[in-house]
């Protein structure tokens, strides 16, 4: 039973990052209907530029907040400039816009930043062997509770923002009908930059996290993250913000239980198929996933 | 000085010109109705008011040149249009959905959407659904309120009565008609259902493929023969 309770825990944490990410695939989907393929890649980059921060002197919570920005800036930047341009012309020019930002990006953090930082990446919590609390008899690193409590509590701000706020009512009216939303005199553009722009924080925050865990930023940090987030996405549906939270815990919690239980054949090596196996059976069988809308309309 | 002024307005879609410069007025107070058959232009001649789509030519409203202003810009400037297919936002609540046509307003709202409420008392029953599960009269009610809640001086229709039984049209005319004479809310309306039109119209446009051919006081129209054979079936 404590291991059970392992799983469960470790997965709940990992999982909330999983969630970070595919939050922010759902905004950038509900807004302008594409899906940002770059949004790992973009995420690891402002994971490098926030250990930049950090090791040019900004204290790491700083250079946290700094990352998000860039992050912020940077997918706001990629709507205003590439995505609406090309969205104009083509859709499969989005595709191939987005495919191009993910080797683009990867290629340019390995040139500026070599494979490995010297210094590694601290944690934004304490990680040190002994920082750790039992519940239920199983291990709860303070690092991984830091991780859940951040995570949770940037996704509750940002369903807040949604709900309660006059831009988040323009975020969902855009999301609902872009046309009526101009009509309305809601500033669609504003709204579509700052869904990727939310996105992008998102990710900076997500990568970061990740990269406290490893200890270490490097180029493919995001690959199999980016993977499990896209599942989530697709599990929850992808119009559906409360969906990409729920799957992504779900994910988290059930990777740890493939892994922990499952045969050895499957073991660590198979666990990335894990989640493509949930991509597929979902697309197969509830295309809109768990939680997204079946458009309902009478006319 | 009109409210509004077109003057050789043209405008379209890409290369494809609809509008081949058309010039009309709307007085303060009045309504005034675009007759016309499909493809005539009618829904062109109201996107292009409300800078939905590039044209040229000169509009102005209120004295001022709107003719290369954003949407956002001329919802502000006191225009609100009801979009042919109603436009609401199905997802969303009957609330948000009056909420989000007040976007452009910076003061309080909750009165305006209580006399809304009262004008239609029935999306006061259906406030908290959401607006894809009304019938098309109650969505066109709520189109028409959300316009509304931005407070615009003219008020651009486009077919209202399209996929509505007549008497739910006939509702919503009245309530279009009620405003006009108590508040003074100018309107321009585009319709295929001309009879119906002519009741409420001050003065009309004809329009046939991008040009205005004939316009006049309702009861000039009316009794013209050629334009009763022509859109009126009589």
């Amino acid at each position: 039973m404590d291991r059970f309770f392992q799983y469960v825990f470790d997965g709940l944490s990992f999982g909330a990052i999983y969630a970070l990410l595919a939050l922010g695939l759902v905004v950038v989907f509900r807004g302008t209907g594409h899906l940002n393929f770059a949004q790992g890649e973009m995420a690891m980059f402002c994971t490098f530029l926030t250990w930049q921060y950090n090791s040019w002197g900004a204290p790491l919570v700083v250079a946290v907040l700094l990352g998000m920005l860039t992050g912020f800036a940077l997918g706001a930047g990629t709507e205003v400039t590439l995505i609406r341009a090309v969205a104009k012309k083509s859709e499969a020019g989005v595709f191939v816009v987005s495919i191009a930002l993910f080797l683009g990006l990867n290629s340019l953090a390995a040139m500026v930043w070599g494979s490995l930082p010297p210094e590694g990446m601290a944690s934004l919590f304490p990680d040190a062997p002994t920082d750790f609390t039992r519940i239920f008899g199983a291990v709860w690193r303070y690092e991984y509770i830091g991780i859940l409590v951040v995570a949770l509590a940037l996704m509750g701000a940002l369903f807040a923002l949604f709900a309660k706020t006059k831009f988040g009512l323009a975020m969902r009216a855009v999301a609902s009908n872009p046309e009526s939303a101009r009509l309305t005199g809601i500033p669609t553009g504003v709204v579509l930059a700052s869904s990727w722009g939310i996105a992008g924080a998102m990710g900076a925050l997500a990568g970061t996290l990740v990269a406290g865990v490893n200890g270490e930023v490097f180029p493919g940090l995001m690959f199999s993250v980016f993977i499990y987030a896209a599942a989530s996405a697709t599990l929850g549906g992808f119009d559906s913000p409360g969906g990409a939270v729920i799957a992504g815990l779900s994910i988290g919690v059930g990777e740890q239980l493939a892994a922990g239980y499952a045969p050895g054949w499957i073991g660590q090596e198979l666990r990335l198929g894990v989640a493509l196996v949930i991509i597929f059976v979902v697309l197969l069988f509830k295309p809109s996933g768990l939680f997204g809308s079946v458009k309902v309309q009478r006319v | 000085m009109s409210l509004l002024t077109m003057r050789d307005v043209r405008a379209g879609y890409g290369p494809l010109e609809v509008l081949h410069g058309i010039s009309l007025d709307v007085e303060p107070g009045e309504i005034v109705v675009i007759l016309g058959a499909n493809g005539a232009g009618k829904t062109t001649t109201m996107r292009a008011v409300s800078g939905m789509i590039a044209r040229q030519g000169q509009i102005a409203f209120e004295g001022s040149d709107i003719s290369s202003s954003s949407a956002e810009k001329i919802v502000r400037l006191g225009i609100a249009q009801v979009p042919q297919g109603r436009g609401t936002f199905a997802e969303l609540t009957v609330e948000d959905n009056l909420r989000s046509g007040a976007y452009v307003r910076r003061d309080s709202i909750d009165a305006d959407i209580d006399r809304w409420y009262e004008v239609f008392p029935r999306l006061a029953e259906r406030r908290s659904q959401r607006a894809g599960s009304l019938s098309g009269g109650e969505q066109q009610m709520l189109a028409i309120a959300r316009a509304l809640m931005s407070k615009p001086k003219l008020l651009l229709c486009d077919e209202p009565s399209l996929g509505l039984a007549p008497l739910i049209t006939q509702e919503l005319f009245e309530v279009l008609k009620t405003l006009n004479a108590e508040e003074g809310l100018s309107i321009l309306l585009v319709e295929q259902n001309a009879n119906l039109a002519l009741k409420v119209a001050h003065r009309v446009y004809l329009l046939e493929t991008g040009n205005v051919v004939a316009s006049g006081t309702a009861a000039e129209i009316s009794s013209d023969d050629s334009i009763r054979k022509a859109y009126l079936g009589a």
